[in-house]
Order: structure tokens, then C-alpha cells, then sequence
């Protein structure tokens, strides 16, 4: 007879280094092994990335009973994922990728742990790669709040530490959920509402008021209810390093919200900051749907793991990110989304509207005992 | 002629009938109002609370039905007993009533419409336990059969306890042999007795049937008709595994595997086998993972949507009245004998019984059609036979036939043959090289796709771009495609995008320049408006970026002409990194910066003015679930005036209504309020995929729930295929993404209290949980003071415990039932334990507890080395700090460990030792269950109900006569304890002298001489003397008194005691006649059930 295991232990096979979070996380929420090779194997400097390891140890960490194997040069991980188990976890990031880079897959994976998981990171808190901690605060967390997931989420971010020395350090506390809701979000609304946080460590305290300044003289033409918080870290908390950034979030009348941010350069004025965050968050709003894109892959990812419903969710264009997720998912769970402008769009590349009927994915790791 | 006279009408005699026929009591002809209105208030009160806490008690928790209404699969109806108890006369009886068809055989699922909204599956169950377990997990109404004129058995009670665990499905008993009970109150006392049973089984109230006597071997038409119609009508609750899980009863079974494939192997070769049923519980995506009960894990090879066989009536004609005759005869049996004739995707069978197709007909065959049947048997061809061994024209001769000749000539013929083939291919050939040119047939169409170069890319970028746009070309190529798949048989989905590039090439020349014109109208940043994301994202070979770039594809390099490739930036690669966050856009400053181009997102904001419509959809009342349609004809459209001023009052009114009703006034509680969002939610579901064709809708949803579906699945067992039997359910149960894992399942388990014996750790136990049914060892548990999990060696009684064991996860909160033995031959009852799943895990934390013990060997004042506790000073460094015990107390602590004894350690007591001692160590020792999984393959056995799986180690010992181990020292023997003698302490006479007198000896020498008491003389005087003779006649005769008073009482009791002897004589006698009576009742039993299966094997033949 057919072994009950063989077709369950049978792992993907995906190659190269990118989209490398997602295939982990799709991985351990679907329990099926996954084996990426050819990591940077044409690279002079090839296999993994130090920030890639500890990443793979972080989730290790996470969960129980993971087994991660990584061939000689480096080159080829085999992922056998356990069951996610939470609870308090402390770990330390590499100073070559911020914090974001480990939250975010922390994030899409921790409401289905078995106990609520009190992460704390140490290292940077915010880049120009990765989402910054603000952002997870201000933008991702909001949009768990679509799914069900609040009571007890909660980013606090306890020291600042901008690159290249770090410092920082942020805790993030996640509930567990039996099941996300389902959504359906297709009517992107009209922006309400602008916030933002500007935060200045290390450099002069007027600098964060300086982007304020000159992020209100565009932001002022549109809307009146724009507040722009000046976020104070001093001695300790501050980091090791100077450094100054401003994380920009518009808010539509259904909730839908639009994030950008810029953080400090050399040679670049707090104002010229300002005025890309500024920018880009214009972009951003132009483009419409009713999700951020940056955070479309989590949004996706959630809906895919709803109840047998048909959930909805109007979007701008997927980014490359999004894209291979769809892919991904469609290998690791069989779903394909529905992908079809959306009626009554607006903005010039028509709004896309994305349905997928869920999984029934439920939280199997949750305890009764 | 005279007028009949008719015996008048009795007049009713009950008041009530009396008082309405005769119009004495003022009969109400209308309802009064005032009759049960509340005398008070505050009886009012009492009986509006009264009222609202009924409705309360009948609401249940809103579950959503996963079934669609419009077109649900058949409602299963599984008919279960005990052997004999009449379930296929049953199951003939219902099917003629609803098809007016008389099945000879009835065997597996049965099909039939019994309304215009509803189908039936009956399916009979048969006794074995596997599968009652199968059918209680896919029943959604049981008929439970009871032989009245028996009672009980003790199967009818195992599987109400299956169903229990897995979910309870409706039941309804049904009391069958009624007519054998002769006495009417012998009848009526039974029907009273057994309705009891059952509903302490069910519930108070459940339904219960009696059927009596079989007229023409069915059940008298009136009672199958009530039982039918209580049937048709019954509500079904959706049951939460049933409702999360997709699952279906095969009612077809087919071998795929090519025949000659089962002839080389000597049918020992994996087969591709084929399953046909109508799906249920929710929706099934194309290729999920399935468990077949009985048979184990497989993944859907490919699925296909197929025409229901036994279709609803009311598809077409939405006005049906009611059922008409001629919709009744269908009937979809297809392992029984009816139809004949069965629709495939690709191929129609016509069943024809033959005079020597095999197993039509049990009756004794002649000797020419055994030998037919012989040949039919042959499992290796003429060619093998003659080559392995020289023919002999007669039995008799001796030397064969010299087969010199007959290779070359077989050779010959193979010859032949792949000459022909070969000119087969090379005629196709020729077609081949035409096809560009002339209409082929789509074989060699296909043929010659293959060997056209690819497309160039602008071609290709065109048909990524267009493909959704153009439903000609769109059409053109599901057409092509279909007719290619029938006839190669492959699966649609393998080679989609190859055979729609090559597709293209068939297109009109004029269409061919449409790509290139519209891209470069639009320039090359541009994209063309309308892009089929679904296509580009699932169905093209492009890399995001590349989609995101458009039209910029990357020309592969020539592998074949240079041997090495240079790497693109000479090894310094640009690294593309993981990264959230785009690198920001350059040139958005400008972008932004320029005259007027804020005002062109300012409509996107509230304070933007934006087109009438936008602005109307901006101001409303936000929606977060957003799918509100407004309903309400279109206001600005609207010429009366009178129509703007309702509507603007409406609007007012429902502000006003907002603002000032609180959300529990509306009269939607919580209940409506879930209700009303899961009714949207399913219409949703529903209306959301409409619009796609069918493949596409496949793939995004999965078929649904009562589609007709053929699932075809590689890789089974052969036995399954050798060993089918229609009579044993298959199930076919979807597996969500957890379940395809092992771990360590928690559960809590309660061994039933009709199980005789109690359950040991780590022996094996075979669970039902899920779909599977399957053999582990698990270890029980129980939780010490929230400290630790401490193994059990055995069950407790009457109380739940927690049972540990590896095995397939499962989802907390399933129920589960568990078994020793599944086999018929087990005596009593055989479901030994139930219980729930709590919690999964990889690792488990169970300990048990580990006692060490070790002896001092030196002993100080306070302090002792202790030894024999550990072997090295490692095993002392890691209990360094411990608390340890003697045996008489002392409590102590490990200190250090002592450099000489190995693993002797330097200990402290809170008292000195004594060398005697012996002193502990308390610890605990994790405990891991063994990993055994062993999935029952009951449907792989020639004989399915013989599945033995392994044994316990007792079985094992006793099938192969080892003795039991036993350790001497654990043995219990008599303890001997030597009294302790202790010699007299003697102190020399000159120290005596010298201790003090506080010290000395205080030794007292025995009296000597009598005293004065002994000594002295008593004389009594007269009256003296006389008390005492007094005192001594009252003492005798008190003594006579009690002397008789004794004699009585055992007289008494002696006669007491020959009447209890009696009474347990006669009681004997009543039990043994009592036994006698059973015995012949059981005998007839037997007796009709022998006659039964005469009758039956008479009617086959």
C-alpha cells in the first residue's frame, strides 16, 4: 500500500535566493517540506546570507520540531517544518538586514501558534529595505485587524537603532486565532485622514520638526486632518547610531490605508526626506485599491487562509513580490485567486479585484488542553 | 325498491366531540382573544419572560451549510443491523416504492429521486465493524434495524457509540420480526421495552418504526410508505466534520491500468483506478490529498466534473408541481444489477451479460462452459506458453511438436507489424510536413505544433496580453484543445500554454499585427488596458518581473552554439535582494512637482470634488464590507418630483433611524443578525464565480458540493482492485493541509464501561479519528497538580485521562472512538474507549517517576558519602543541589561529588545517618510514546474483516509459548523477620559500685515470701454464708437461661436456613428453564436465518 507519509514528506523544490521568506513561511503554515537550491550559486559569494540564516534560526525558534538542512556550500535548504509553537522568544538580528525583514514573516505566521508569542528583536529598527518598525505598527498591524486578529497585538517599540550600528530593540506581542475572518474589501473609500511619525536619533531634535514642516506645506493642499508626530528617543533608547526618518500614512473613509516613508541619506536635507516620503505616499494613494502595496502578499496570504468563503479585495496592480506569492500559493495550497479589474475603478491601471475561495485553514496548533 | 336502512351513527361519547357535534357547548367558532390574556401584570410579566425564554431554548448556534440548496448531493441513508434482521428487504422495499423497480441484488450505493428537491443513496451496511465505521462518518440518516423478536445486540450498541464519537447523525429505529411475536401484550410489552432502550440511546422522543411480517419478500406497502415519506421530509443539521471536510461514496469503481501492464506483472502492478460518486461537505479542490479508508493516502491525479447520472427533476422545468411517474424510474445502482449502461468522460459502457461472461449467474455450469471459462483464465499468451514448452497434440503423447519454426514465424509477424507501424508513422510523416498548408485531423495537427519553432516574441507577448480580449481566439483554442485531449487522453492542464502558443499560428494573418500595432500605439511603456492578470500570473512562463516590465522579454542565449555563456556584469552581479521596500521612484519629485499634477489625485480625497457619481459614493455612510448595492431606483435619473421628495425623505428617515434606534431595538438579536451576514456570505459564494467558464472556475474554486465527480488516482494497492467487493463501502474524504501530518496527538480518553478490561500503556489500540482508522500505542496520562503530565500505567476507572500517541494530526476538538480488536471473533464489547483531541504537538511531556538509590558508605555527624545512587561524577554534576531522602525521613541534599568511588558523592542530612540506611533520589524521567503507525487495510484483505494488526505482547507470548519474563527480585515473597534478640546487659560488680546512685541499676528481686493477705484465715458467719449461696442459685440460673435462650436461636436459624436452600434450588431451576427459553428462541433464530439465505440463494438461481 501507498505509505501514508511519502506524499506528505515530498518536498518542493524551488530555486534561487528570492521570494525566500514567503516559501519558508508557506512552508510551515501548510506543513509541507520545501527545499530551495541554487542559492546564489552562480554568486562569487555563494549560499546563504548571514541575515538568511538567522532568519532560519529565528523560525526555528518558533516552532517545534523544524528540522533545517543546509548542504555544504550553502547553497541548498531543505525545510522540514514542524508545528508553530510561540510563546516568549528573544532574539538577536544581524546588523545586515533590519528588524522588518524577520517580523514580517513572524507576522504572517504567528496567529497560528499555539501559544500567543512575545517576540522580542534586537537590532535595526529602521531601513530603507525593509518595512520599519513604525510602519509594522502604524500600517501591518491595522491590516490584521481586518482578519480578526486584535485583541493583544501589539508592537512596542522599546529602543530605536538606525543602521549601520543598530541598537534598537522591539517587542511584538501576537494572540492566537482559531481562524481568520473572512474579507471583502472592494470599496477603496475616499482618504480621510493623514498620520505619520517622524523620529529623529542621535541628530538634533529640530530635524524632525523640519520634515514635519515641509511634509504639511504639500499635505496641507489636500486634507485638513494631518497629524504628524514628532517620536523622541533620547540616550540610551536612541540607538548607537544617528539617523532620522519619516513614515507617512493616509487613511480612507472604509479603512483602507496607504503608507510610504524615506529615511535619512547622506547629503540629503530632512526636507528633501520629506518631500520623497511625501511623494511616494501621492504615488501611493494614486495608484488606489484598498490595500497598501506593500502589503498586498500578507493580505493575500490571509485571505487564502480563511474559512471556505469567498473572500474579496480590491487592489492596485500586484507588485513582482505579490505575483510570485500567488504562485506559491497556488503550489503549496492549490488556490488560484480570481484576478479581474475591478468595476467602478477609478485610477488609470484599473483596480484589480481579487477573490479566492479560503482553505478552511484552521489554527491546528491551538491548544485545549 | 325500498330505502336502504343503514345503521345509524354511534354518537361520540368524549364531552369535548359530543359538546362540537351537538352545538350544546357553544363550540368557539372563532379564536377569543380575552381567553388567555393575563389576569395581572405581573402574571404578564411572568408570561412574556416565559415566552422569550422558549424561543431562546429553540435556537441553536448558526451553523453554515457548506451544501448548497438549489442542487445538493443525495442524503445518504445507510440501513444497518444485525445479520437477518431483514436490511435487504428493507432496502428492496424502499427502493420499489420510490422506483417501482424490484432489485435481484442489491449491492452498494443505490440512487434514487424522492422528490423534486431531493435524492436518496441507500446503502446497506454489513456487519463488520469497519465498515459500520466507515458508513457512520459519511451517513446522514441511519436506519437502525432491530430484530424485536430478539432484542438488542450487542453490535446495534457498538455502533451507536460510533456515532457518537464521529458526530451523531439522525437516527431512526426501525423494529423488524414483529409478526413472530404471537401474544398481543407479549407485543405490546416488547414494543414498550425495546422504544425505552432506545430512546435512553438517542434521545427521548426518537423515531421508531415497526415493521411486520415480509408479503411477497417485502414489508407491507403501507408502513414502507409512512417510513418513506418520514424519510423524504427529514431536516438534516449540518454535522462540523462533515461541513470542513470534502468527502464522497464511490458508487462506481473502474481499473485503469492498461491490461497488458496487470498481465506482465501477474497482477501484482500498481493500479490507476478510477472513482466515480457524488461529492459532499465542501468544496474539492482538482488535486487535494484523499484518504481512502481501508486503503490509505493518495493525491488526486485529475478530477472531472461528470453529468449526474440520476439527475434532479427540477433541472429545466423551474414549475414542477410534483413529481411525475416516469422522473421516478431513475434509478443510479451501478454495483447493483439495474441500467446497465454507464457514462464515463470519454467512453460509454454497455453492460451485456453474456452467456460466458463470469459471475452472472451462480448455477452450475456444464463442462463446456467450465472450459471456456478456463480459457478466460489464462494469464499468459499462446506466444509465452509455446516458447517455454513443446505443444502436445494428444495428453497422451510423449515426445512434443518441434517448435523450430514457430519464433521465426511469431518473429515474422512482429516484423510485420512494426513495418506496418513504421509505415504508419511515416505516412503520418508525410502529414506532417503538409500541415502547415492543408486541414489535418488533430492528431497530427498536434504532431506538427511540436515541431514548429516557437513563436517570435511580440507573438507571444500579443497572446499573454490578448488572450482574455479576444473570445474568438479564446474559443478556438478550449475547442482545440478539448479535441486534442480526447484523443490523446492527456490531461488538459499539462500542456496548456504549449499548445495555445502553437495555437497562435493558426490565427488569421490580419490578427498576427495586432500586437505589435496596439504596442506600438500605446509606446513601449505602456501596457495595452486590458490584461488577463490570471493567465499572466498562473498560465505564462514569465518571471514577475518580466510581467511587471511588459513587453521586455529576454531573448534566451544560444546554448547550442557557444559552450560558455558569459555572465551577465562579469561576475559582479547586481544582487536582487529580498527586500519589502521598491527602491523609491527617481523621478517622482518631478513627477509631483510639476504645474497641476496634485489636482489630478485630489478626487481621491474627501475634500477633493470629484464627478457627481464619485462624490455620491465618497459622502455616503462607509461600508467596511463594501458590497452593498444600493437598490433603490436611480434618484438622479428620477424626473416626478414627488419621487425626489420620497427618497429624500426616506434618506432622513434613515438617518434619523441611525442616529437614534439602538442596534438590539431593531429586533435583530445576535442570532438574525449572524444569520443575515452567513446568507450573504453564502450568496456570495455563490454569485462570485458565475461568470468564469468551467475550467477556470475548477481551478480557482474546486467543484462543489453535488457535483457528480470521477476521481481518478494512481498508485492504488492491487488488492484493492483484486480484492473488490460492492458490499464494503469506499469513501473517498478529502484531507485539509494539517492532516497530511504526523505528530504527537494529545487527546482525553475515557475507556468505555462496557469494555471488560482496562487499557495498558503503550499497548496497541486501534483508532477511528478523521477518516482513518489505524493502530497506535498510546500512553496514558494524568495531569499532577498542573505540576507535570504523569504517566499512567493503566486506564483509571469511570474517569477521563489523557492519552498521548503518534500518529496523523488531526484538528482539536474532533471526536474520535477506539478498538482492541476489529474483528468479529472478539467477544463482548469492542469499542474500548472514546474521547476528543486536544492538542498537537511534535514533542511530548510526559515523565514518570524515577526513584535512585544509593547507601552511605561513610557517615560523619551530619554528613555522609553516599554511593551505588550514580556510576560517574558527570551523572553527580548534573543532580548537584538535589534533595534526597532516607528511608526513615532524613532529608539531605547532594553536595559534591567524591573523587574515589566513582559517581560516590559527599551529601548533608539534617540528622546523622545511619549506616543502614538506604537513601533516595525522587526524580522523573521523560516518557515518548513509540511511533507506530499502522493504518487499517481492511479493504485490501481477501477477507476484510480479518485485519489483525499487532498483536499485544501477552497474544505474542501466548501464540508462540515464550513465558512471561519475570525478575526475581520483583517477585513477592513471605517476609521473614527474625525476632531480634538482645542479651541482658551486665555491668561488672565494681563498676556498679562505683556509678552513682542515679545510675545504678534499680533491680527488684521478686517477693519471696507470701504476705499477709495470703497469709491469713477467713471464716464466714450465717448470713455470710447465705448471700453467697444466694448469689451463687441467682448465677445458675441466669446461666440455664442463656443456656436456652442459645438453644432457640439456633434452632431458628437452622430453620431459616433450610428455607434459603430452598429458595436457591428454586431460583436455579427459574434460571435454568429462563436459559432453556433463550436458547430456542436463538435456535429458531438460526433456524430462519439458514431458511432465509435458502430462500435467497433459491431466488438467485
Amino acid at each position: 500500500m501507498t505509505a501514508p507519509t511519502d506524499s506528505a514528506n515530498a518536498p518542493l523544490s524551488f530555486s534561487g535566493h528570492e521570494h525566500f521568506r514567503h516559501r519558508l513561511v508557506l512552508s510551515i503554515l501548510s506543513g509541507r517540506p520545501v527545499r530551495i537550491d541554487k542559492i546564489r550559486s552562480a554568486d562569487a559569494n555563494p549560499g546563504l546570507r548571514d541575515y538568511e540564516v538567522n532568519l532560519l534560526r529565528l523560525l526555528e525558534r518558533v516552532t517545534n520540531g523544524t528540522v533545517i538542512e543546509i548542504s555544504v556550500t550553502g547553497t541548498a535548504v531543505l525545510l522540514k517544518p514542524g508545528i508553530i509553537a510561540g510563546g516568549p522568544v528573544t532574539h538577536e538580528c544581524p546588523l545586515s538586514r533590519s528588524i522588518g525583514y524577520y517580523l514580517e514573516p513572524v507576522i504572517m505566521i504567528a496567529p497560528f501558534s499555539k501559544k500567543p508569542l512575545d517576540l522580542t528583536l534586537k537590532g535595526i529598527t529602521t531601513d530603507d529595505k525593509d518595512l520599519s518598525a513604525d510602519m509594522i505598527r502604524t500600517v501591518t498591524l491595522p491590516h490584521l485587524e481586518l482578519f480578526g486578529i486584535s485583541d493583544g497585538l501589539e508592537l512596542r517599540i522599546k529602543k530605536r537603532g538606525s543602521p549601520p550600528l543598530g541598537g534598537g530593540e522591539v517587542q511584538f506581542l501576537c494572540p492566537v486565532i482559531k481562524q481568520p475572518k473572512t474579507i471583502n474589501f472592494v470599496d477603496p473609500g475616499k482618504i480621510k485622514r493623514i498620520r505619520g511619525v517622524s523620529h529623529a536619533v542621535r541628530v538634533s531634535p529640530q530635524f524632525s520638526n523640519r520634515m514635519i514642516e515641509a511634509s504639511r506645506s504639500i499635505l496641507n493642499e489636500f486634507i485638513p486632518d494631518i497629524y504628524l508626530y514628532s517620536d523622541v528617543y533620547k540616550g540610551n533608547e536612541s540607538g548607537k547610531s544617528p539617523g532620522y526618518a519619516l513614515t507617512l500614512l493616509a487613511e480612507s473613509t472604509t479603512g483602507a490605508l496607504h503608507c510610504s516613508e524615506a529615511i535619512s541619506e547622506a547629503g540629503a536635507t530632512p526636507e528633501d526626506i520629506a518631500l520623497q516620503s511625501t511623494y511616494s505616499l501621492l504615488t501611493e494613494i494614486e495608484q488606489g485599491g484598498c490595500i497598501d502595496r506593500l502589503h498586498q502578499p500578507l493580505v493575500l496570504l490571509y485571505m487564502v487562509l480563511g474559512s471556505e468563503d469567498v473572500g474579496r479585495c480590491v487592489m492596485s496592480e500586484p507588485t513582482a513580490r505579490t505575483i510570485q506569492l500567488l504562485r506559491d500559493i497556488k503550489e503549496f495550497f492549490g488556490i488560484s485567486f480570481k484576478i479581474a479589474p475591478h468595476q467602478g475603478s477609478q485610477s488609470n491601471p484599473p483596480e484589480l479585484l481579487f477573490a479566492c475561495y479560503g482553505t478552511g485553514y484552521v489554527n491546528a496548533n491551538r491548544s485545549l488542553a | 325498491m325500498e330505502q336502504q336502512k343503514h345503521k345509524p351513527h354511534r354518537q361520540s361519547q368524549s364531552r369535548a366531540t359530543a359538546d362540537k357535534t351537538n352545538g350544546k357547548g357553544g363550540a368557539p367558532t372563532s379564536f377569543n382573544e380575552k381567553a388567555f390574556a393575563p389576569r395581572s401584570g405581573r402574571r404578564a410579566d411572568r408570561q412574556a419572560r416565559r415566552t422569550a425564554e422558549r424561543d431562546q431554548t429553540r435556537l441553536h448556534v448558526p451553523l453554515v451549510n457548506r451544501t448548497p440548496d438549489d442542487d445538493p448531493p443525495p442524503v445518504i441513508v445507510a440501513i444497518v443491523g444485525p445479520p437477518g434482521v431483514g436490511k435487504t428487504t428493507l432496502l428492496k422495499s424502499l427502493v420499489r416504492r420510490f422506483t417501482k423497480q424490484t432489485l435481484q441484488r442489491a449491492q452498494g450505493p443505490i440512487t434514487v429521486i424522492s422528490g423534486k428537491r431531493r435524492r436518496l443513496t441507500f446503502l446497506e451496511c454489513n456487519n463488520d465493524l469497519n465498515s459500520m465505521i466507515d458508513i457512520g462518518k459519511v451517513a446522514d440518516l441511519v436506519l437502525l434495524l432491530v430484530d424485536a423478536s430478539f432484542g438488542f445486540e450487542m453490535e446495534t450498541f457498538e455502533f451507536l457509540n460510533i456515532l457518537q464519537s464521529h458526530g451523531f447523525p439522525k437516527v431512526i429505529g426501525v423494529l423488524t420480526h414483529l409478526d413472530l411475536i404471537k401474544k398481543t401484550s407479549t407485543l405490546r410489552d416488547t414494543k414498550k421495552a425495546l422504544k425505552k432502550r432506545f430512546w435512553a440511546e438517542i434521545y427521548q422522543g426518537a423515531k421508531l418504526f415497526y415493521l411486520s411480517g415480509v408479503l411477497n419478500g417485502r414489508y407491507p406497502d403501507h408502513e414502507i410508505m409512512n417510513l418513506s415519506r418520514f424519510i423524504a421530509i427529514m431536516k438534516f443539521r449540518p454535522l462540523v466534520f462533515r461541513n470542513s471536510h470534502p468527502y464522497l461514496l464511490a458508487d462506481r469503481m473502474e481499473d485503469l491500468t492498461p491490461r497488458e501492464e496487470v498481465r506482465l506483472s501477474e497482477g501484482k502492478c500498481d493500479r490507476r483506478i478510477i472513482l466515480y460518486g457524488y461529492l459532499r461537505g465542501t468544496n474539492l479542490q482538482q488535486h487535494s490529498k484523499i484518504h481512502i479508508p481501508g486503503a490509505g493516502d493518495f493525491t488526486i491525479t485529475s478530477s472531472t466534473r461528470l453529468e449526474d447520472p440520476c439527475p434532479l427533476p427540477n433541472i429545466g422545468s423551474e414549475k414542477l408541481r410534483k413529481l411525475s411517474e416516469k422522473k421516478r424510474l431513475i434509478i443510479h445502482a451501478p454495483m447493483s444489477d439495474i441500467g446497465g449502461v454507464m457514462y464515463d468522460k470519454d467512453a460509454v459502457y454497455v453492460d451485456v451479460p453474456g452467456t460466458f461472461a463470469k459471475g452472472i449467474n451462480e448455477a452450475p455450469l456444464g463442462e463446456g462452459e467450465r472450459m471456456v471459462f478456463a480459457l478466460q483464465d489464462a494469464s499468459t499468451t499462446l506466444q509465452e506458453v509455446t516458447s517455454n514448452k513443446p505443444i502436445r497434440l494428444l495428453g497422451t503423447s510423449t515426445s512434443g511438436l518441434a517448435t523450430g519454426e514457430v519464433p521465426t514465424q511469431t518473429d515474422q509477424g512482429w516484423e510485420s507489424d512494426s513495418s506496418r507501424r513504421d509505415s504508419d508513422s511515416t505516412l503520418s510523416d508525410l502529414e506532417d510536413t503538409s500541415a502547415d498548408a492543408y486541414e489535418t485531423d488533430d492528431l497530427s495537427e498536434r504532431r506538427s505544433m511540436k515541431s514548429i519553432p516557437p513563436a517570435s516574441p511580440t507573438e507571444y507577448d500579443r497572446r499573454l496580453y490578448f488572450a482574455g480580449s479576444d473570445s474568438d481566439d479564446s474559443e478556438e483554442n478550449v475547442s482545440q484543445e478539448n479535441s486534442a485531449n480526447s484523443v490523446t487522453g492527456d490531461s488538459p492542464s499539462n500542456d496548456d500554454p504549449e499548445i495555445s502558443e502553437n495555437d497562435l499560428d493558426d490565427a488569421p494573418r490580419w490578427k498576427c499585427n495586432i500586437g505589435t500595432t496596439t504596442l506600438t500605439k500605446c509606446g513601449s511603456g505602456a501596457r495595452p488596458s486590458r490584461i488577463d492578470w490570471f493567465k499572466l500570473v498562473y498560465s505564462s512562463a514569465l518571471t514577475p518581473t518580466q510581467i511587471l516590465q511588459g513587453a521586455a522579454r529576454v531573448d534566451p542565449p544560444d546554448a547550442e552554439d557557444d559552450f560558455f555563456v558569459p555572465v551577465p556584469g562579469g561576475g559582479q552581479i547586481v544582487e536582487q535582494q529580498d527586500a519589502t521596500k521598491e527602491p523609491s521612484i527617481v523621478n517622482s519629485n518631478e513627477r509631483w512637482s510639476g504645474v497641476g499634477a496634485l489636482d489630478t489625485i485630489r478626487p481621491q480625497f474627501i475634500t477633493g470634488l470629484g464627478d457627481s457619481s464619485d462624490q455620491r459614493r465618497g459622502s455616503e455612510e462607509p461600508d467596511v464590507e463594501g458590497n452593498f448595492e444600493d437598490l433603490e431606483p436611480n434618484v438622479d435619473g428620477g424626473d416626478s418630483p414627488s419621487t425626489i421628495q420620497l427618497a429624500k425623505k426616506e434618506s432622513l428617515r434613515r438617518k434619523f433611524d441611525e442616529l437614534y434606534e439602538d442596534p438590539g431595538a431593531s429586533g435583530k438579536g445576535f442570532y438574525d443578525e449572524r444569520k443575515e451576514e452567513m446568507a450573504k456570505q453564502s450568496a456570495l459564494n455563490r454569485e462570485e464565480f458565475q461568470s468564469l467558464d468551467e475550467n477556470m472556475r475548477a481551478a480557482v474554486q474546486g467543484f462543489p458540493p453535488g457535483s457528480y465527480l470521477r476521481i481518478e488516482v494512481e498508485r492504488a494497492p492491487c488488492e484493492m482492485v483484486e480484492n473488490f467487493d460492492p458490499t464494503y463501502p469506499i469513501i473517498v474524504g478529502g484531507l485539509l493541509a494539517a492532516e497530511e501530518r504526523f505528530g504527537f496527538v494529545q487527546v482525553r480518553l475515557k475507556r468505555h464501561r462496557w469494555f471488560s478490561r482496562t487499557l495498558k500503556t503503550n499497548d496497541p489500540l486501534i483508532f477511528s479519528l478523521g477518516w482513518r482508522r489505524f493502530q497506535s500505542a498510546p500512553i496514558y496520562s494524568l495531569d499532577d497538580h498542573s505540576v507535570r503530565m504523569r504517566l499512567l500505567k493503566y486506564t483509571p476507572e469511570h474517569m477521563h485521562c489523557y492519552a498521548t500517541f503518534y500518529g496523523p494530526v488531526s484538528l482539536p476538538n474532533t471526536g474520535f472512538c477506539a478498538f482492541n480488536s476489529l474483528t468479529p471473533e472478539s467477544k463482548g464489547f469492542r469499542v474500548s474507549a472514546t474521547g476528543v483531541v486536544l492538542d498537537i504537538d511534535r514533542s511530548a511531556k510526559i515523565v514518570k517517576k524515577l526513584k535512585l538509590t544509593g547507601v552511605p558508605c561513610k557517615v560523619f555527624k551530619n554528613t555522609a558519602f553516599i554511593k551505588d545512587m550514580f556510576t560517574s561524577a558527570l551523572e553527580v554534576a548534573k543532580f548537584e543541589g538535589a534533595s534526597i531522602r532516607t528511608v526513615s525521613g532524613i532529608r539531605g541534599q547532594v553536595k559534591r561529588a567524591l573523587p574515589k568511588p566513582d559517581g560516590a558523592f559527599r551529601a548533608t542530612f539534617e540528622d546523622k545517618v545511619l549506616m543502614s540506611d538506604i537513601v533516595f533520589l525522587r526524580s522523573w524521567t521523560a516518557v515518548l510514546p513509540r511511533k507506530l503507525y499502522n493504518p487499517v487495510t481492511s479493504l485490501l484483505l481477501s477477507d476484510k474483516s480479518s485485519w489483525a494488526g499487532m498483536r499485544l505482547t501477552g497474544e505474542v507470548r501466548r501464540s508462540e509459548g515464550y513465558p512471561t519474563p519475570s525478575n526475581a527480585n520483583s517477585t513477592y515473597k513471605p517476609i521473614a523477620r527474625t525476632d531480634r534478640h538482645f542479651n541482658r546487659l551486665k555491668i561488672p560488680r565494681k563498676l556498679q559500685g562505683e556509678l552513682p546512685y542515679a545510675s545504678k541499676a534499680k533491680v527488684m528481686r521478686p517477693q519471696g515470701k507470701a504476705t499477709y493477705v495470703q497469709r491469713r484465715a477467713v471464716v464466714l458467719e450465717g448470713e455470710e454464708k447465705k448471700a453467697i449461696a444466694l448469689l451463687q442459685q441467682a448465677k445458675a440460673l441466669r446461666k440455664d437461661q442463656i443456656m436456652r435462650r442459645r438453644q432457640e436461636r439456633d434452632r431458628k436459624a437452622s430453620v431459616r436456613k433450610r428455607i434459603a436452600e430452598k429458595e436457591v434450588l428454586e431460583k436455579e431451576g427459574r434460571k435454568k428453564r429462563s436459559k432453556q427459553e433463550h436458547l430456542r428462541t436463538a435456535g429458531i433464530k438460526r433456524k430462519r436465518d439458514i431458511e432465509s439465505d435458502e430462500r435467497s440463494q433459491r431466488q438467485r438461481i
